[in-house]
């Protein structure tokens, strides 16, 4: 008995040392009590205090109280009961907010079973990005609004240390995948479970327009956009049917309950917003005419090119959650390598000035991770853009306050005031000119601002890639730059193939690469669909073209662009 | 009803709140549409109303003001010596895939719910290409995957506008069709890569199931209308608490087609799925507005024009699959012989820039006439996409889509030189050879500008000598 | 007054032939290649002719006798007994050569993967010759000649050594009827740059290698080419001594050194496809460190190489004028003015249409579009006649209308570049091409069809 015990306590306590690892909690262990009691009153002085809300405050003095702060001010009075820390040449900001990603939820949460109508029969499980699924839905894996963030998330502190070196506090947070991604949460990035980390959910509802992979439908971007309209039409048809069964249900056929058409009705009556996914100018305008089309209240998340569309915005009232993932210039080029084309040279100078653009045009933004692979770049390009003409406070604002008003928590977040939760961003140096994050307090708890363990995550498809197409019609060479937001990819085809941008791309956490892109080949310009295995920084697959038999492609890409003799390129930061 | 809504509603947006835009790099500077002008002493081939030498052309507003001898230019008009040379109406390319970021929702036998015009990217640079081919009007067709394809965009190649401004206004709505080897996928699934599954079979995967699928659909749309009917019927009486039928994006486009209310542009090669095709659309009661490619139409010239039906078609390609073995480059002179609107399309962004040349071997090939040739990439493309009350040829208060040739566009000596649409310029030579340095120099800064000149090469090419 | 008659007779049996008469053989996919006439005195008068060395004559005279061209002039005499035709109003042009095409080893490329014999399994076949895969009664062969296009060459492609091109002329019932030579040029596809193809490259992508990998495994698929042009050299020597001293150990056979021989001894030149500047520096470096004469075939980067190519005196097949611009900022004329651009610079130049042997019968207007874009028509026109007759060393046989040849000539309504223009009378080998084809005999049952 005692010997089972044992080995069962043992098995626990290993399980939870990994996801677990936070400060303020030991390791459960049977039979002894696990909460630690210990005081959380903190005292910050002789700090800097950057409140956001009111004047910067040069010399002053922040307290805690169990998860609140309960004074600020110059004069605050450090109360006896609390541990204090100096501030003195440090500088502390609201707690950053990552105004969109998947933080918190692994890249690779496993399906449910069932999902789909008709369920239960396993379909040919597509390659790409895993699609979360709700439980007992009547869509299809990537169709299905009802699916909740907070079911996702996992409590892995080691995931947060990237984050958490780059400032951020807390996030909004969404499943990576899909056409309806599903409803997203506000989140805290520390806490030992879910519902600790989690503040408000649902937030909003997410659109990504990535077609499914493996064939089903919707699987281009055209199709993308018929089953948005037809899902929402249905959604309208269903809350018709509904309010007039809810009226009057006699002799009338019960309405079928469908979770996800239920799940867009708040949408639908423009309560809940609808964060999409668009960063070129015309998958911005795109995505505004899909909202008008049916009165919804947009969002636009990535918003690279959101200048463009600044005026339009601002007319509409639509804010933007601006990716800070700027387009990196390839590290290297291959020997053959065809330029790049000065449309791509130009997105990448202006990507920092989008930023001043939109808070000239009064155009409301939040600044979000966007995939970033390197965290480094975070605050780094924050101060690109504050170089290039966005002003300290603004920036500060895009971090803190604009993303707790745009979902609906600036009466907890956003600021440094009485009563608000305490998450604080601390940095010695100003973080938007080469300062550098030191700690952070999350949910009133401190936590260690550390480097992250890769200090330079490899991005897993972006880059320039020399690939070799063989097809019926020969080999054919060509150069393929890929730049990658999150798991979607676009960019640009060049060589053999004729020239062609690429839109419509998707990369999953383990490398499964597709892409459609138009390519002329002598005959006619046909749509190609290339879906291949990364390989570290090989990629092979195959290549589909209406009317032709498969071809096959194969290519490299400069060692520096990915992991640098890195075996196969499984290694991913597992946000968005 | 509320079925044609929704298609306004995606194309109707505001242009007040196109604001900016991203100019691509070639983009032409466009002036004030108001400026007119006047291009003088050319030989002008209105393709409908015969040629004329040393004739001006007075473009105002967008529109073919005046064609004459000696005209007078307004005050502030560009003034355009074009002695020499010769003016055509802009080319009309009736089958393009350009600038489309999406070609095939390939996954479902009948995707009539899908749009190009969706998808649609204004700084594809092959349209800018095309220009300079002189093609200002291109019909973006959903590719050939599946029998009932998605809806086409009719567009204007206005490179370096927004994308509503590219869509041509007033062109009637289309869906595409496709019948045979492409839809089977027999020409595609006949080599196996080793290790690779083989991909899943869609039906039809035979021509005798092409027919069911159309049978079915329209089958399915035509009850789908009787049930929006009886719906209305209810509504018209007065009864109460009525909840309206869904809404099926998938049939709707299917019951405007029944309606004659969107052209069928179906892809096709064999003569007898042509036929099959012709005698469902008469069952269901609509015609189909053009027959793409249909190699093999000269078969049934007669049948075809009987039908009512265009034929859009390739000058000479052929022999390139089973299906377009029996091709031949008399196929648009039959059909035109036989009373057929037939027309010369590129389904190329690469044939699309010499059309011109195309049309001329129509002139070898079926004997027609310079005129009849230069229909084929013109005036019977504006017939069969709906639009030439406004395009294709040139006439006055015909829109000013027109291009300047170095010579008789029917050689294969001649290339256009300037290309208008709406009166504005969307390519020219000379202009051209400016942006080239314009670009250089803006490369060059931009290069600058990221931390020093371009990466040195990973790795130096082997047996490479320097010179 | 025997001219008169004699024409008659011919234009007779012309259109005989045109129409499909008496004509028994029916090949392989319903294919129909009328069969030439015999090579009997022909002269052809009152014609402007374009001789294609530059001298045009406005108003004159070509005879044509047992297969070659024995008369060309403003005066020359017609023998008793030729047959004429009056040209009045028409072009004489010698014939056309595609230096890069695949007729006769492609059919149907799609769908019909049994009609392709473009490409052996391997990566390293240099005895394989197209010459035995080329199917005389492809449809190809009849649409292609009747605009002019006389002569082609025909290539293997795909793997390493893809093997021997082979040079024909379009009329004939079998390849040897056809063939003017059968071993004409040995193909080698040198590995890329920077790419990962063939062969290691897809190793290399399992492998999860990267670039400079690929550029390392492309470096060792070249030591390997390398290998075997030295083994064949080695083996050529081995036998030339054993010929002379039969006291040496006999070499054995073997058939594929043997077929390298040839090239490694500058009697067969070698074409290399490469389209990438940085390939066809490669391709013109290793022929010469192997002692092969190269022809370079593609040439889409060849005007940025031009100096070098003059300097190393290797002449070009371009097959890619009518692509597109390959990258997006290249202007929209980047391979339409290609040739005008070598033409400048001085590097020997042809016009191909390329691989796509349905469409080699655009080959004129490909040369049209070049000249559209600054090549000088004559230049144009000696770009798809004398100059691929001058690389591919058959200039003394074609490419021209000069006494001597062989009468390879296309009678024309016009300009033989405008696709207006209609051929009147054919020639190959010195004897008539009946104008029918696969497409005309189709237009001829269904054009009237009620």
């Amino acid at each position: 008995m005692a010997l089972l015990t044992r080995r069962f306590t043992m098995a626990t306590t290993a399980a939870l040392a990994v996801s677990a690892a936070l400060p303020s909690r030991a390791p459960a262990q049977i039979g002894v009590q696990c909460e630690r009691n210990a005081p959380e009153v903190y005292a910050i002085t002789n700090a800097r205090i950057v409140p956001v809300s009111g004047a910067v405050i040069e010399r002053g003095t922040i307290v805690i109280r169990n998860g609140v702060i309960t004074a600020v001010g110059a004069s605050a009075a450090v109360p006896a009961d609390a541990r204090s820390i100096d501030g003195a040449g440090l500088t502390v900001y609201p707690g950053f907010i990552d105004a969109y990603g998947s933080l918190g939820i692994p890249s690779a949460a496993a399906p449910a079973a069932g999902g789909g109508r008709g369920a239960g029969a396993p379909t040919t499980a597509p390659a790409g990005p895993q699609l979360s699924t709700a439980p007992n839905s009547l869509h299809p894996a990537g169709q299905q609004p009802e699916i909740l963030a907070v079911d996702l998330l996992k409590a892995d502190a080691e995931a947060m240390a990237g984050p958490e070196s780059a400032g951020l506090t807390a996030a909004l947070t969404a499943p990576s995948s899909g056409i309806f991604m599903g409803r997203s949460a506000v989140i805290n990035l520390a806490g030992a479970t879910t519902q600790e980390m989690l503040i408000k959910s649902p937030v909003a509802m997410h659109i990504g327009f990535s077609a499914a992979r493996g064939g089903g439908y919707p699987n281009s971007l055209m199709g993308v956009f018929a089953a948005l309209r037809q899902m929402l039409l249905d959604a309208q048809h269903y809350g018709e049917l509904d309010a007039a069964y809810a009226k009057n249900p006699r002799g009338m056929r019960r309405p079928e309950n469908d979770p996800s058409l239920a799940a867009l009705q708040p949408v639908l009556a423009r309560q809940m917003p609808v964060i999409m996914l668009a960063s070129t100018q015309r998958e911005i305008e795109r995505a505004l005419d899909l909202a008008k089309e049916f009165n919804i209240r947009p969002i636009i998340a990535g918003g690279g090119e959101a200048y463009l569309v600044a005026d339009r915005l601002k007319a509409e009232g639509v804010p933007v959650l601006l990716s800070v993932n700027f387009p990196k210039r390839p590290t290297n080029a291959a020997p053959d390598a065809d330029p790049e084309p000065l449309r791509v040279l130009r997105e990448r100078a202006e990507a920092p000035k989008n930023p001043a653009k939109l808070a000239q045009a009064g155009v409301k933004f939040a600044f979000e991770s966007g995939g970033i692979s390197n965290w480094a770049d975070f605050n780094t390009n924050i101060a690109s853009a504050v170089t290039s003409g966005l002003t300290a406070d603004q920036a500060l604002r895009a971090l803190t306050i604009t993303p707790a008003e745009l979902f609906g928590v600036s009466d907890r977040l956003g600021t440094i005031e009485v009563g608000k939760i305490a998450n604080l961003t601390i940095s010695r140096g100003d973080v938007f000119a080469g300062g550098r994050v030191t700690k952070l307090f999350i949910d009133g708890k401190p936590v260690e601002a550390r480097a992250p363990v890769t200090a330079n995550a490899p991005s897993m498809a972006a880059g320039t890639w020399t690939l070799t197409v063989t097809l019926d019609i020969g080999e054919k060479p060509i150069t393929v730059a890929l730049i990658e937001e999150g798991d979607r990819i676009r960019g640009t085809l060049q060589g053999a193939l004729g020239s062609a941008q690429i839109s419509d791309g998707s990369v999953s956490a383990a490398g499964e690469l597709r892409f459609t892109v138009s390519i002329t080949l002598p005959s006619a310009t046909e749509e190609a669909t290339f879906a291949g295995q990364i390989n570290g920084n090989a990629v092979r697959g195959t290549v589909q073209i209406v009317g032709h038999p498969p071809g096959s492609f194969v290519g490299t890409r400069p060692a520096a662009e990915g992991a640098q003799g890195q075996q196969g390129g499984r290694r991913r930061p597992p946000q968005r | 009803m509320k079925i044609s809504l929704l298609a306004a509603c995606a194309l109707a947006v505001p242009a007040t709140i196109v604001a900016q835009q991203a100019t691509p790099s070639r983009a032409m500077t466009a002036r004030p549409a108001a400026a007119p002008t006047l291009i003088k002493n050319a030989t002008v081939l209105t393709v409908t109303k015969g040629r004329f030498e040393n004739t001006d052309i007075l473009i105002q507003n967008g529109k073919i003001a005046q064609i004459g001898k000696n005209l007078t230019a307004p005050a502030g008009a560009q003034v355009i010596d074009a002695t020499g040379k010769y003016v055509m109406p802009g080319i009309i390319d009736p089958h393009s895939h350009s600038m489309s970021d999406a070609v095939n929702e390939g996954s479902l036998s009948v995707t009539s719910m899908v749009r190009i015009a969706d998808v649609l990217n204004p700084t594809a640079i092959n349209i800018y290409r095309e220009l300079a081919g002189g093609v200002t009007t291109i019909n973006v067709l959903h590719g050939s995957a599946n029998t009932i394809g998605g809806q086409n965009a009719t567009v204007k190649l206005k490179y370096g506008r927004p994308v509503q401004e590219m869509l041509f206004a007033g062109a009637p709505p289309g869906i595409k069709f496709a019948l045979g080897e492409n839809v089977t996928q027999k020409n595609r699934s006949n080599v196996v890569i080793p290790g690779q599954p083989s991909p899943p079979r869609r039906y039809p995967t035979s021509r005798m199931g092409q027919e069911e699928v159309l049978r079915d659909a329209f089958t399915r749309a035509r009850d789908y209308r009787t049930g929006w009917e009886e719906y209305r019927a209810k509504v018209a009486k007065g009864e109460k608490a009525l909840v309206a039928p869904r809404r099926d994006l998938e049939l709707e486009p299917l019951v405007e087609v029944m309606e004659g209310k969107r052209l069928v542009h179906a892809h096709s090669y064999r003569s007898d799925e042509m036929l099959m095709l012709l005698n469902l659309a008469k069952e269901f009661g609509f015609k189909v507005a053009t027959l793409q490619h249909g190699l093999d139409g000269y078969k049934i010239a007669s049948e075809i024009a009987q039908a009512g039906t265009g034929l859009s078609s390739f000058a000479d390609d052929w022999s390139y699959k089973i299906e377009a073995y029996d091709a031949i480059p008399y196929n648009v002179a039959i059909l035109l012989r036989h009373g057929v609107v037939a027309t010369i399309n590129s389904d190329s962004d690469e044939r699309a820039r010499r059309l011109n040349i195309d049309a001329a071997k129509l002139v070898r090939y079926g004997g027609l006439t310079d005129d009849e040739a230069l229909k084929t990439i013109t005036y019977n493309g504006a017939l069969q996409l709906g639009v030439a009350d406004k395009v294709g040829s040139l006439e006055v208060g015909k829109d000013a889509d027109l291009a300047i040739w170095s010579g008789d566009p029917l050689s294969v000596y001649s290339s256009a030189e300037t290309t208008f649409i709406e009166g504005e310029i969307y390519f020219d030579k000379k202009r051209d050879l400016d942006m080239r340095e314009k670009m250089a120099k803006e490369r060059a800064a931009l290069e600058q500008a990221e931390r020093g000149p371009r990466p040195t090469r990973a790795t130096q090419i082997p047996n490479e000598d320097d010179k | 007054m025997t001219h008169l008659f004699k024409r008659a007779t011919l234009g007779v049996s012309l259109v005989m032939l045109a129409a499909g008469a008496a004509l028994p053989v029916r090949a392989q996919l319903g294919t129909f290649n009328p069969r030439p006439g015999p090579q009997g005195t022909y002269a052809i008068r009152n014609a402007r002719i374009v001789t294609g060395t530059g001298a045009d004559i406005a108003n004159g005279t070509v005879i044509i006798s047992g297969g070659k061209i024995v008369g060309v002039g403003a005066n020359a005499a017609i023998p008793a007994g030729a047959q004429t035709i009056d040209g009045t109003g028409l072009s004489v042009y010698p014939g056309m050569i595609d230096g890069g095409t695949t007729l006769g080893l492609n059919e149907i490329p799609q769908g019909a993967n049994a009609t392709v014999d473009v490409n052996e399994t391997g990566s390293f076949n240099p005895n394989v010759q197209a010459f035995y895969g080329i199917n005389p009664h492809s449809a190809h062969v009849g649409v292609t000649r009747v605009v002019g296009v006389t002569t082609v060459v025909s290539r293997p492609t795909g793997g390493i050594i893809s093997g021997q091109a082979t040079l024909l002329n379009l009329a004939g019932d079998t390849p040897p009827q056809m063939a003017i030579a059968p071993k004409l040029a040995m193909v080698i596809e040198l590995p890329r740059s920077g790419f990962a193809g063939r062969g290691f490259g897809a190793f290399l992508a399992e492998q999860g290698g990267n670039t400079a990998d690929a550029t390392r495994a492309r470096q060792r698929q070249v030591d390997s080419l390398k290998q075997m042009l030295r083994d064949a050299d080695a083996y050529g020597k081995a036998f030339d001594a054993y010929a002379k001293d039969k006291a040496l150990p006999r070499p054995e056979h073997d058939v594929v050194l043997a077929s390298l021989v040839p090239a490694l001894r500058g009697e067969m030149p070698v074409i290399f496809p490469a389209d990438a500047a940085a390939d066809i520096r490669s391709a013109v470096t290793f022929a010469e460190e192997m002692h092969l004469k190269p022809i370079i075939i593609g040439g889409r980067d060849a005007a940025t190489v031009a100096p070098f190519l003059k300097q190393h005196n290797v002449p070009v097949i371009l097959t890619g004028v009518m692509d597109l611009p390959s990258r997006e900022d290249d202007p929209y004329d980047a391979n339409y003015s290609v040739p005008a651009k070598l033409l400048q610079a001085g590097v020997k130049f042809a016009i191909s249409q390329g691989a796509n042997s349905a469409d080699s019968r655009s080959l004129p207007y490909v040369a049209g579009m070049a000249a559209a874009n600054g090549l000088p028509k004559d230049e144009a026109l000696k770009s798809v006649t004398l100059y691929p007759a001058q690389i591919f060393g058959v200039a003394d046989k074609l490419g021209t209308i000069e006494v001597g040849k062989m009468a390879n000539i296309v009678v024309t309504t016009g300009d033989m570049l405008e696709a207006r223009t209609d051929t009147k009378f054919l020639f190959i080998d010195g004897r008539p091409i009946p104008l029918g084809t696969k497409h005309t005999e189709l237009n001829g049952m269904f054009k009237d069809r009620p």
